[in-house]
């Protein structure tokens, strides 16, 4: 069968050969190849490369879902997709609320949308109360989803979660694209994951960079003062960088790391 | 080609994705397809049944499938897993689809499953596309031809894609001849067909 020599790394040289060389191991023509007397005709052969093909693609899927980040993707997905869709329905519901009620308005009243969802069950009636309680539904499973998330973080990622939680490692992962996409990126990379918009506004030109993405939800960004709120970005997503390669190449927490660099982050955050 | 008044069809099993047919004929439709917009806009090169196509970047398999619809056998490359689920089904169903999951940077690991082919039709989303185009030239005969589907916003979104495409068209040309740069719009923005033919 043409093809049936197969010698993984055979022809490591690329690029513009004559192709003659590899003329003995791989049939370019059909009619160069010996009979080995699988095959009768060239239908055949297609037709045992295609199941060939088929089979080691299969093979490949399988190993490529089997790492523990892939399912992680599609939760953190599913968990900001959530968001969406209940803030989107808690909007709706509140302005339908509010024209069967010409006399409310949610103006100098602490209303969170929670609240306001409750007083919206007890008062509606129908279709309205029925949304109103399937977004209360969808909120609880949120909230399950979100621990399930941190607890699926902690251990796919350990060490990045140690330092910026569960949560905020899945959402940064989410945006790289998977574990070893996250291992290999730079930290100045990370620290800006997640804004883009700005990004690129800054090197089409003009704009400030962003000094920080996805990692300000981590409070440390967040409560930093000002001034030092880009050396905290920044010496965390270094930080966050050597942590999603020890998650990636040992996929074991490593306290002695996680200890110095929270030490580093902490002083980062200190105001002159 | 063949075209249905002005609207380009290929030949084959419907329902792959959804897309219309039209006496009989699948519909191409060029806002979903770079190559059909390339023969919308008066691209010359056509496919035919005779044709030993490589299709690197087969994603879905959306286009592989009008481009097996017209020709011989198409190699199709594609590296990412939930596409190549895709990919599979659709090879599955027709008989002249190789569905190869490997990596078009990779050539080596796929020449045990290739032979010699009449076109490379190129379209990935890598900043190295022209360097992948390069690596696989190994398996064009002589006389056979390129098409690549520069995606300059995947090379460097800062540069201008005019420019872009000029440096891809003058490191092609060390081992090709360039034939035509087609710019897809209206259809795709920043993407530009290049058509090129191997030295004989």
């Amino acid at each position: 069968m043409p093809g049936c020599r197969h010698r993984p790394g055979g022809a490591r040289r690329t690029g513009n050969h004559a192709p003659h060389r590899y003329g003995g191991l791989y049939p370019h023509r059909l009619g160069d190849s010996p009979d080995c007397g699988v095959v009768r005709d060239r239908e055949g052969y297609i037709n045992l490369l295609r199941a060939v093909c088929t089979r080691l693609a299969r093979e490949k899927i399988a190993v490529a879902y089997q790492a523990g980040d892939v399912e992680l993707l599609q939760m953190v997905r599913t968990l900001d997709e959530l968001d969406n869709v209940i803030n989107l329905l808690s909007e709706r519901a509140a302005e339908w609320h509010q024209v069967t009620n010409p006399s409310f308005s949610r103006k100098y009243r602490r209303l969170p949308a929670r609240k306001m969802l409750d007083i919206i069950r007890r008062e509606a009636r129908g279709g309205l109360s029925d949304v109103a309680g399937e977004i209360n539904r969808l909120t609880g499973v949120r909230g399950r989803l979100m621990r399930e998330v941190s607890t699926r973080a902690d251990e796919v990622m350990p060490n990045v979660s140690a330092l910026i939680g569960g949560l905020v490692a899945a959402r940064l992962l989410s945006r790289a694209g998977g574990l070893s996409a996250l291992a290999r990126m730079p930290g100045s990379t990370i620290q800006v994951l997640g804004s883009e918009q700005a990004l690129f506004s800054h090197l089409r030109g003009g704009t400030p960079p962003p000094k920080h993405g996805i990692i300000f939800q981590h409070r440390r960004v967040h409560n930093a003062p000002r001034e030092v709120r880009g050396r905290v970005a920044r010496v965390l997503s270094a930080k966050i960088a050597i942590a999603a390669r020890l998650d990636y190449f040992r996929g074991v927490l490593v306290p002695e790391f996680i200890d110095d660099a929270q030490r580093r982050i902490d002083e980062a955050g200190v105001v002159a | 080609m063949i075209w249905i008044g002005d609207v380009l069809v290929s030949p084959g099993e419907g329902g792959v994705y959804g897309e219309r047919m039209l006496e009989g004929y699948r519909v191409w439709d060029p806002r979903r397809s770079k190559l059909a917009a390339y023969y919308l806009l008066g691209g010359g090169l056509d496919l035919a049944p005779d044709m030993r196509v490589l299709y690197l970047g087969a994603a879905n398999g959306t286009t592989a499938s009008h481009v097996a619809d017209y020709v011989d056998v198409v190699y199709s490359v594609e590296f990412a897993p939930r596409p190549v689920q895709d990919l599979l089904e659709i090879a599955r169903r027709r008989k002249n689809i190789v569905p190869i999951m490997a990596d078009a940077n990779r050539p080596d690991e796929y020449a045990p499953f290739m032979e010699w082919v009449d076109l490379i039709y190129q379209d990935v989303a890598q900043p190295n596309q022209v360097e992948i185009a390069e690596k696989n030239l190994i398996f064009l005969k002589p006389g056979g031809h390129l098409i690549l589907m520069l995606k300059t916003r995947s090379v460097d979104v800062r540069r201008d894609p005019a420019d872009v495409a000029a440096s891809a068209r003058s490191e092609l040309e060390r081992h090709l001849d360039v034939v035509e740069v087609r710019w897809l719009e209206p259809y795709h923005q920043d993407h530009a067909a290049i058509v090129c033919t191997r030295r004989g």
